[in-house]
């Protein structure tokens, strides 16, 4: 709106740079007194070319439109002889005029206003629903409608607003042509002025002294007016389907809210105000309606509200609301607008000046302001920067575009977990290389062990005694030159860890609230899904056969949905039921088993293979343990998937998740019974330098595992094609098994965590490893699979894959970490925790020096008070589940919300039926009654009206409003 | 990328970056492949903002696009005049929305208009028909197609009008967590 005042003459240009700023924005709707340059528009020569602005902006190629001036057409009808005060009037013919006027506006109306929601009450137009919808009842603001009836479910159909529009339509060639009387012009306008003789006098005559005293116009008439409706509109059952809707909401409205009732008065008024001979030969318009028009009828114009959107009242609304936003807010408001780039650049230009003009007036504010606005740019700046430079490191982009352009996302997403992965360790690796491993390299000595190169797979020997495992750690203070400040190797080593596992801890937890808040927004709606697989075109899917063949897999999908659908009812028998039953049982005892076994079997092989060791000197032996581990990872998942052939499960997504949960109770209780070898046996057994010793069966352990994964993929997938493709072709070509692969990964990780404190360069090893890995099986991907078959819920899957990194996976380490903090003895003659009775004691002794020094005491206070003290965990832990169960309480209420809701949508869909279906039957008996009258009634619209697009809008329209009459008069 | 300064000022650079979700380096790339695309078409200086349009063609010849089922209505949608002919904005906002950043309410908005074949602001039956055909390459019958329709009008209608609105569209979305990685187009 202010735009329009920015775009009309010069005069007013100068005269309110600033409307558009002030902050009570709405208040000046309300206060037409804030206008007073604007009383008697209709003189001023500024006037049409105002008017003419939001126009001419319909061409999209004029970019500043600001300046361009009356175009012909209004000033033709700007000179009309019978209206000097219709100035105003150009609006409809021009928006008649307009070839989108009819239905395609309702898109960019639609737009607008669902966008706008949070945006409600900041100004007062489109506030109300039913406010709009009374203005469009009055008449030519029926295009006004539009942004309210997306919200208003009675008038979502498009063929009920349309009758709207055409009711304004022929009403105001008409008004033309009757220059007379307000009330001859009134009449075929609004039917319900027709039909009730009280309304015509109310809606004409009590408005206007009203309206010259603008401000004072107000609530007692509206009450007044609204009550009158409100008697219309229950007496008159037949036109209830249209005319009682807005009526209605109207009255609720000026109940509910009443500050809203001066507004929605001025709304009615509005529309009807201009064409009134009285109104303007009084010479004075109320200058709030003519700023209100400006915005309606940029509304009506498809072409205009796209082009100058941000002028219209939703975009001053939005532009309003951007401005006390942050930067950062305000960008993502602005990125956010379904608005083409254009708009959103005028937008933030806009906004920009708004704000630029809002800054306070004093100088020094000015100054500071100005400095803060500078200092955020530069902010902004400087974050985009670094945001752009972590953009560069963004890896493989080509080639995750090619994978996911030949198998899709869900194949797609086991790349993005990889390199989500390697992301997480090359941060590690950072953390540790430069706060343990620098500070330990200034002051190494010299190793002296041999290097053979059977090193690298056992990971002993010449390895011992390098900054790879914690017992080449020094336990002493790194002291450099005579500065004095020295360096705890202790203290390092403990907080280093910690914070890596605390900054991994944050982000698993932050990117699982991430995957759980997009996937499980509706968790108990769960339909089956037809829908989903017509909507979800996978566009990122971009290579020609894999287009084809995506195409191909999801007609057969499609089928066997509808199939599904049709065999939905046919129940299987008691037999059958048992049958599967006792085949899941089994499955599950097998499964069970298995897994109890390959425990055993490590845990025993890892004791004995201690005893074994010590006798046997080959430096190979301890490959042993590895290599079995690896190879029961390699056979049990395998083994466990062909138990499919067994079972059957209805929806493939259980097989899915059953399999997956088999496989990681396999893999973490192997690691979990491993762990117990370590922490209970290899610890207490008195050896020297047990933790470097348990690194180095980490470091085994996640190389076997990695050699396992290669010649997996070269030679297992490889021989696969071949057989598939060669001899048995009815095997065809293997699809890629994403969640074994996943949880391969998760199982590597895993390691790498629990390692971590035993070997500070673990993360390096795996960063290597995952590099590789992911070319590896890039090359194994093209080569050697087809694009999977099924739609696979991708999305989900890593969500669920997340979570099982986060629960048994990271939590079990914290768990095995926190054990060996507080519970173990370090070894006592390596590492950097040599000689204490627990390796937390090293932090116990740094608290005791820092008491004694009075600079440090909140440390210490922090430390007795916060960190070591059960009260204050307890208090800590009482509120955490206070507000869990009130979460949880709140959630209830939500779904029951919901649902509510939900059948709140069904109600008002089958109203909107009821009231269509009887307003269709309603016309055809009108039809039948009346005919001629009909065809007379079209005839002077085709005759006033000849740019009306929407006639067969307008007919119907006319149709209704004959048999209100009908009705009125048999009445 | 030396010479973006004589693409672009500044001040547009900006703008860009305000208004998509992309970096500076990402629109100087998507740049280049618009410039490519027509490179006698479109001029390598565009701080005066001259007014190009490379066709629909072209645009539809694109890699990431090429074998799209949706192509056509994709460029119809991002393109002003509705014709399938793109600025430079238009392309920008094409990709943008189609990016991995932007959010699940504006993907669903322009999704829901890719579907909506006759602009009439519903998808209705005529729409959900030629989306199955487009989809599917014509495999299915007519019958089947049909009955697709209907179970697909019957699970996401809300209201029961017999048509998907854009909160239809939406309330569905939600139930479709793929729908946010799957709209997307790489660049």
């Amino acid at each position: 709106m202010s735009a329009y005042y920015r775009g009309s003459s010069p005069g007013g240009n100068a005269g309110y740079p600033d409307y558009s700023g002030s902050p009570n924005r709405s208040q000046g709707y309300l206060k037409t007194q804030d206008y007073p340059d604007f009383s008697g528009p209709q003189t001023n020569p500024g006037y049409p070319s105002k008017r003419s602005n939001p126009f001419s902006a319909g061409s999209r190629t004029n970019p500043d439109h600001h300046g361009s001036l009356p175009e012909p057409d209004y000033i033709e009808s700007q000179s009309n002889p019978y209206h000097p005060g219709l100035s105003r009037e150009p609006d409809y013919p021009g928006s008649q005029q307009h070839p989108d006027f009819a239905s395609p506006r309702s898109s960019g109306m639609s737009a607008v206003s669902r966008i706008n929601p949070g945006y409600l009450g900041s100004l007062a137009e489109p506030d109300y629903p039913g406010a709009q919808d009374c203005s469009n009842h009055p008449g030519p603001r029926a295009n006004a409608s539009h942004p309210g009836s997306r919200r208003n479910l009675e008038y979502a159909s498009s063929s009920i607003n349309s009758y709207i529009d055409a009711l304004g339509e022929p009403d105001y060639p008409g008004a033309e042509n009757k220059t007379s009387s307000a009330y001859i012009w009134g009449e075929p306008d609004y039917p319900n002025a027709e039909d009730y003789r009280n309304a015509p006098k109310f809606w004409g005559e009590p408005d206007y002294p009203g309206d010259k005293n603008g401000p004072g116009y107000g609530s007692s008439e509206t009450q007044e007016m609204i009550r009158v409706l409100s008697e219309t509109s229950s007496t008159q059952h037949s036109f209830h389907c249209r005319s009682n809707g807005p009526l209605d909401i109207l009255r609720r409205e000026s109940e509910d809210y009443p500050g809203s009732i001066e507004m929605t008065s001025m709304e009615v008024a509005g529309p009807r105000e201009p064409c009134l001979p009285g109104a303007s030969g009084a010479g004075y318009v109320n200058p709030a309606y003519v700023g209100e028009r400006g915005p309606v009828c940029a509304y009506g114009n498809l072409p205009l509200s796209e082009c100058d959107w941000h002028k219209s009242p939703e975009g001053q609304k939005l532009i309003a609301s951007l401005i006390p936003m942050t930067s950062r807010d305000r960008i993502k408001t602005i990125r956010n607008q379904p608005r083409t780039m254009e708009e959103k650049r005028k937008l933030r230009k806009a906004v920009d000046k708004e704000r630029s003009k809002q800054c306070p007036q004093t100088l020094e504010l000015r100054c500071c302001a100005q400095c803060l606005n500078s200092c955020s740019r530069g902010f902004r700046r400087s974050r985009n920067g670094v945001s752009e430079l972590l953009n560069t490191t963004s890896l493989w982009q080509k080639t995750l575009k090619v994978i996911g352009g030949k198998f899709g996302t869900s194949v797609l997403s086991y790349f993005n977990f990889l390199k989500w992965l390697l992301k997480f360790n090359i941060f590690s690796f950072i953390v540790n290389f430069s706060f343990l491993v620098i500070p330990q390299l200034t002051v190494a000595e010299k190793n002296t062990l041999p290097f053979t190169g059977l090193e690298f797979f056992t990971g002993a020997g010449y390895f011992r005694d390098t900054v790879m495992y914690y017992g080449f750690y020094t336990n002493s203070s790194i002291r450099h030159g005579g500065s004095g400040i020295s360096y705890n190797m202790q203290l390092a080593y403990l907080f280093t860890i910690g914070a890596c596992l605390i900054i991994c801890f944050f982000s698993l937890l932050f990117s699982m609230a991430k995957y759980f808040r997009n996937n499980f927004i509706n968790p108990h709606i769960y339909s089956r899904g037809i829908a989903k697989l017509i909507f979800c075109w996978d566009f990122t899917v971009t290579h020609e056969k894999a287009v084809k063949l995506k195409q191909k897999n999801l007609s057969t999908e499609i089928r066997e949905n509808l199939s599904e659908i049709r065999l939905e009812n046919t129940k299987l028998t008691f037999h059958q039921q048992l049958t599967r039953l006792s085949a899941h049982v089994a499955a599950w005892l097998v499964s069970t088993g298995v897994a109890i076994a390959c425990c055993v079997a490590v845990y025993y092989l890892a004791e004995y293979n201690s005893e074994f060791l010590k006798t046997h000197r080959n430096p190979g032996a301890v490959l042993l343990l590895p290599f079995l581990v690896s190879c029961i990872n390699l056979a049990v998942p395998r083994f466990y998937s062909m138990f499919r052939l067994v079972e059957r499960f209805e929806l493939p997504r259980h097989q899915v998740y059953v399999l997956l949960i088999r496989n990681i109770f396999l893999k973490i209780s192997i690691i979990g019974i491993l762990c117990y070898y370590w922490l209970n046996i290899v610890a207490l057994s008195g050896e020297e330098c047990w933790e470097t010793l348990i690194g180095q069966e980490i470091y085994r352990l996640l190389l076997m595992d990695f050699v396992f994964s290669l010649a997996d993929s070269f030679l297992g997938e490889f021989l696969r094609r071949i057989i598939g493709k060669r001899f048995i072709t009815s095997l065809g070509l293997q699809e890629f098994d994403i969640a074994r692969n996943v949880l391969e990964l998760i199982y590597a990780q895993t390691l790498v965590w629990i390692g971590m404190f035993f070997c500070p360069l673990l993360p390096f090893i795996q960063m290597i490893t995952l590099f590789i890995m992911f070319y590896v099986k890039n090359v194994s991907l093209m080569v050697n699979f087809q694009p999977p078959s099924k739609a696979w819920r991708a999305s989900q899957m890593m969500t669920f894959f997340i979570f099982l990194l986060f629960f048994p996976s990271f939590t079990g380490v914290l768990c095995t970490l926190a054990i060996t903090i507080w519970r173990l003895k370090p070894s006592a003659d390596c590492g950097p925790f040599r000689g204490l009775p627990a390796f937390i004691h090293s932090v116990y002794g740094w608290i005791d020096t820092l008491s004694g020094r009075p600079g440090y005491r909140w440390v210490v206070w922090i430390y007795h008070n916060l960190i070591g003290s059960v009260h204050f965990f307890f208090i800590l832990t009482l509120i955490v589940l206070i507000i869990t169960y009130l979460y949880w309480q709140i959630t209830e209420g939500r779904k029951i919300m919901i649902r509510l809701l939900h059948e709140q949508i069904i109600n008002e869909g089958k109203d909107k039926m009821f009231l269509i279906e009887k307003l269709v039957k309603l016309q055809d008996t009108e039809k039948r009654a009346n005919p001629s009258a009909l065809i007379l009634e079209r005839r002077e619209v085709e005759q006033q009206d000849p740019f009306d697009l929407g006639e067969q809008a307008a007919v119907p329209d006319l149709r209704l409003r004959q048999s209100f009459q009908d009705d009125n008069s048999k009445a | 990328m030396g010479n973006k300064q004589t693409i672009f000022t500044h001040e547009q650079l900006e703008a860009y970056q305000d208004c998509t979700f992309f970096t500076r380096k990402e629109i100087m790339r998507l740049f280049y492949r618009y410039q490519d695309l027509a490179p006698q078409l479109v001029p390598l200086d565009y701080t005066s903002c001259p007014d190009v349009k490379v066709p629909y063609e072209l645009i539809g010849s694109m890699p990431e696009l090429k074998d799209n089922p949706f192509r056509q209505r994709i460029a119809q949608v991002f393109s002003q005049a509705g014709d399938g002919h793109m600025t430079l904005d238009d392309f920008l906002d094409m990709f943008s929305v189609m990016s991995e950043m932007a959010p699940r309410d504006l993907k669903a908005y322009y999704a829901f208009k890719i579907y909506d074949f006759n602009d009439d602001d519903y998808i209705c039956a005529g729409d959900l028909e030629q989306t199955v055909t487009k989809l599917t390459r014509g495999e299915l019958s007519a019958e089947e197609v049909s009955l697709v329709c209907e179970k697909v009008l019957d699970e996401a209608d809300g209201d029961h009008d017999g048509r998907l609105s854009l909160e239809d569209f939406q309330n569905m979305i939600l139930r479709a967590p793929d729908f946010l990685s799957t709209f997307h187009i790489r660049i």
